[in-house]
């Protein structure tokens, strides 16, 4: 397909959005719609597989014969966490390097660096905690770095404005006086043209193409949003909200939607299209059409992050100040490690599992 | 049926009528942004948006107008603006942007040519001589003043006079 035809199914695409009448469903038939999903999702949860895999941890606040201590990560690859306390690396033979007093963290797209950010500073720190650049804003959130080896670019959220800057720290732009983004990390999809995510305040997710300052779609709106993740092949977009997770391809209208409550955090596999969701009390794998849950537990999950070879998933489980590690390529194992927040200054978020040591 | 009726038609939901008016005047929008950017990636987006934004605004366009200056005004300006960030943001430490293949209907040497202005020469050069507009017309186009066109124009061409040389 050339430059003409693909735009021309962009611009066909916008036009027939714009003119199509929103169609009013009763609310009521909503309610059947989600309940029914909700019940398929239950019977799909609540299988004999799933319920052999859960075992007695269901009711169990933390894992017994947890490690007391991070000795070492199960797959090859670096861990970036944030807390309170600030920012670290852990390397897989479990040593940990703190960056600074940073409350939230990203790789960059080949993990040779790391944006982190405080309140009110952005910054390229290395590995070793040396800063290279920062800038200082208001209210920064959510730095989130993309691109390819040689030209990349970091989105941010100041307050409630999508701001995006090169790699090097220059050209700071405010992205074209777009809507006011809401409080949910932009997603760089994986690649060198520089296309990203975001969501606005009314719902909406916007793909624009942030060197040319070009909207390439932008989606119905989804009330409650929460999270955006991209397949690492860059041709699945996942929008998690507060009742469901709405999967998109190349443009705005949605290619399936999963009516699951209460997802806090969505992840898709390194390589693959399987994306781990985790929920307060529970972590699934959504897999196309089936539902697997792989872990779950009393107390509070505070998200899920993939190995880099995709065979494990990180659950930090905050009530039993641990970090879970559920085997999910090959046999199911898990393992666990204990006095998390003690060995992090305050239980941390993770940010990403990436790239190789 | 001319321009006016597509407008008209696609102001009252016909895709057919947008789809003439999109065949219509795409060539040329993209040949312009490809000009200006000398990034085919980025002319293709600036050219898609541009129309995207002739969408946004279609119900309120005035059908007596011309539809073709107002939608190289926005191509033109998004695309110098576009040549500009991508100055600022050259990353010195990790190399420059690689720009894209030009599109296969632009004469090579007419381009390699002109890449070799600044983005601001480039865009009254691509206006006068290759989209066909007056001098008059370009100084409304870029909301400037009559005399900077010419000047622009006058310098732009001797560049290219020096470098045919």
């Amino acid at each position: 397909m050339n430059a003409e035809e693909r735009a021309w199914e962009v611009v066909r695409r916008a036009y027939e959005e714009r003119i199509a009448t929103p169609r009013r469903t009763a609310p009521s038939n909503k309610l059947v719609v989600a309940g029914v999903a909700a019940a398929v999702l239950a019977g799909a949860v609540l299988s004999p597989p799933g319920r052999a895999v859960l075992g007695d941890l269901r009711e169990s606040v933390g894992v017994e014969h947890a490690q007391p201590g991070l000795f070492s990560l199960p797959a090859p690859g670096r861990l970036l966490v944030a807390s309170e306390a600030g920012a670290w690396v852990v390397a897989d033979d479990g040593s940990r390097r703190r960056l600074g007093d940073w409350r939230d963290a990203s790789w960059s797209p080949f993990g040779r660096f790391v944006v982190a950010s405080s309140a009110d500073e952005l910054a390229a720190v290395e590995p070793t905690g040396k800063v290279r650049w920062s800038l200082a804003r208001p209210q920064v959130r959510f730095p989130r770095w993309g691109g390819s080896r040689v030209d990349t670019r970091i989105a941010y959220l100041s307050g409630s404005r999508l701001h995006v800057v090169a790699g090097d720290g220059t050209g700071d732009v405010d992205q074209n006086g777009g809507p006011a983004a809401a409080q949910v990390a932009p997603a760089w999809r994986p690649g060198p043209r520089h296309v990203l995510a975001y969501v606005t305040t009314s719902g909406r997710v916007h793909v624009l193409h942030t060197d040319g300052g070009s909207l390439a779609w932008r989606s119905a709106p989804y009330p409650n949003p929460r999270a955006l993740a991209w397949s690492s092949d860059g041709t699945r977009l996942a929008l998690v909200t507060r009742d469901r997770v709405v999967l998109f391809a190349a443009g705005p209208r949605p290619v399936a939607t999963r009516f699951v409550r209460g997802v806090l955090a969505a992840e898709f596999e390194p390589g693959g299209s399987r994306i781990a969701l985790a929920r307060a009390r529970d972590v699934f794998l959504l897999d196309g059409s089936r539902v697997t849950r792989v872990f779950a537990g009393a107390g509070r999950f505070s998200g899920v992050a993939w190995s880099p070879d995709a065979r494990w998933l990180l659950v930090p489980w905050r009530d039993a100040d641990q970090w879970v590690f559920v085997r999910v390529g090959g046999a199911h194992r898990i393992r666990a490690v204990s006095n998390v927040a003690r060995q992090f200054g305050a239980f941390p978020r993770v940010g990403a599992w990436c790239c190789g040591s | 049926m001319g321009e006016r009726a597509w407008i008209r038609g696609a102001q009252r939901g016909s895709v057919e009528d947008l789809e003439r008016l999109f065949r219509e005047h795409w060539p040329r929008a993209h040949r312009a942004a490809f000009l200006v950017t000398g990034d085919a990636a980025a002319a293709e987006d600036i050219a898609q948006e541009a129309f995207l934004a002739a969408i946004r605004h279609l119900d309120r366009f005035d059908r007596r107008r011309p539809f073709g200056p107002w939608l190289h005004r926005i191509v033109v300006n998004r695309a110098i603006d576009w040549t500009r960030a991508r100055r600022l943001r050259a990353e010195v430490e990790l190399g420059d942007h690689v720009a894209g293949p030009p599109p296969p209907e632009l004469d090579g040497s007419a381009f390699a040519r002109i890449a070799d202005l600044t983005p601001e020469h480039r865009a009254v050069v691509v206006l006068r001589y290759v989209l066909e507009y007056t001098p008059g017309e370009i100084a409304s186009l870029l909301d400037l003043p009559r005399g900077t066109v010419n000047s622009r124009l006058r310098r732009g061409l001797d560049r290219l006079q020096e470098e045919r040389a």
